[in-house]
């Protein structure tokens, strides 16, 4: 056995090996539970593919592949950013998630106490006297 | 002789470049919260994608592709963290358990506050 026969099987070998790892991840792609499992599976899937089209320049003794790798490495990196960027705020340092859940249940806290002093209000004008209205908080108004 | 032991280092490289992929799969699959897997996920991408840059470059020698492989290389190396960043602040910006869990760590009341009790 040659040494090009050894290093042919050597190659094909670890294609066959990154296939299966494709394989694999491309099911964690398919179940991940969250957005972000996906676009990491995706993440992998193109690094993965990246070393099998380098191997392939070396085995196919075609140097153009490795120009193809360097273009899908660019390509996947994009995707990978657009994707994020889909997911990320303009303006990350403003707004998170759930701050509009705190700020409707302060507006709602804010609506109540209106509401609650204009009905002690409307009460004065008609004379009542008897039990003072509480605030949210137990006090008196 | 000294190309059979070239194709040995060579050989050695790519299992070492195979093991640490397989790693980094085991490790994004196994891994339950995704922030771990994105550790496991830079594994393959820096150590893995080393391994085999070098045993490539060993088997062709020296030339114009070898600087190419060279380029690939050192173009992951960047973008890998850079995505892993942007990874994160998505899981940041869309986990709602993230956000119950870093507020209790830092003892504020945002979640009663958000379920509408008073203090």
């Amino acid at each position: 056995m040659s040494v090009s026969q050894a290093y042919h099987i050597l190659f094909t070998a670890g294609l066959v090996w990154f296939a299966i790892l494709i394989a694999v991840m491309l099911i964690k792609a398919i179940i991940g539970p969250g957005v972000t499992d996906r676009i990491l599976a995706i993440n992998m899937i193109g690094t993965m593919v990246i070393c099998c089209i380098l191997i392939l320049s070396v085995l196919l003794d075609e140097n153009y592949l490795t120009d193809v790798a360097l273009i899908y490495a660019m390509i996947s990196y994009i995707a990978v950013l657009i994707l994020a960027t889909v997911y990320i705020p303009a303006n990350p340092k403003r707004k998170r998630f759930g701050e509009d859940v705190k700020r409707e249940v302060e507006e709602g806290r804010r609506y109540v106490k209106e509401q609650r002093a204009e009905i002690r209000r409307k009460m004065e004008e008609e004379g009542f006297k008897g039990s003072t209205p509480l605030d949210m908080d137990g006090k008196e108004l | 002789m000294l190309e059979w032991i070239l194709f040995a280092v060579c050989a050695l490289l790519l299992f070492a470049a195979m093991v640490s992929f397989t790693g980094a799969v085991i490790g994004a699959i196994r891994f339950g919260f995704v922030m771990n897997s994105m550790h496991a996920a830079g594994i393959g991408d820096t150590f893995g994608i080393l391994c085999l840059v070098v045993c490539l470059i060993l088997s062709i020698g020296p030339g114009l592709n070898m600087m190419k492989l060279l380029v690939i290389l050192v173009f992951l190396w960047f973008n890998s963290p850079v995505s892993t960043h942007f990874l994160i602040q998505v899981e940041y910006f869309t986990n709602k358990e993230l956000y119950r869990f870093s507020d209790r760590i830092a003892g504020s009341k945002t979640n009663e506050t958000a379920s509408g009790e008073e203090k």
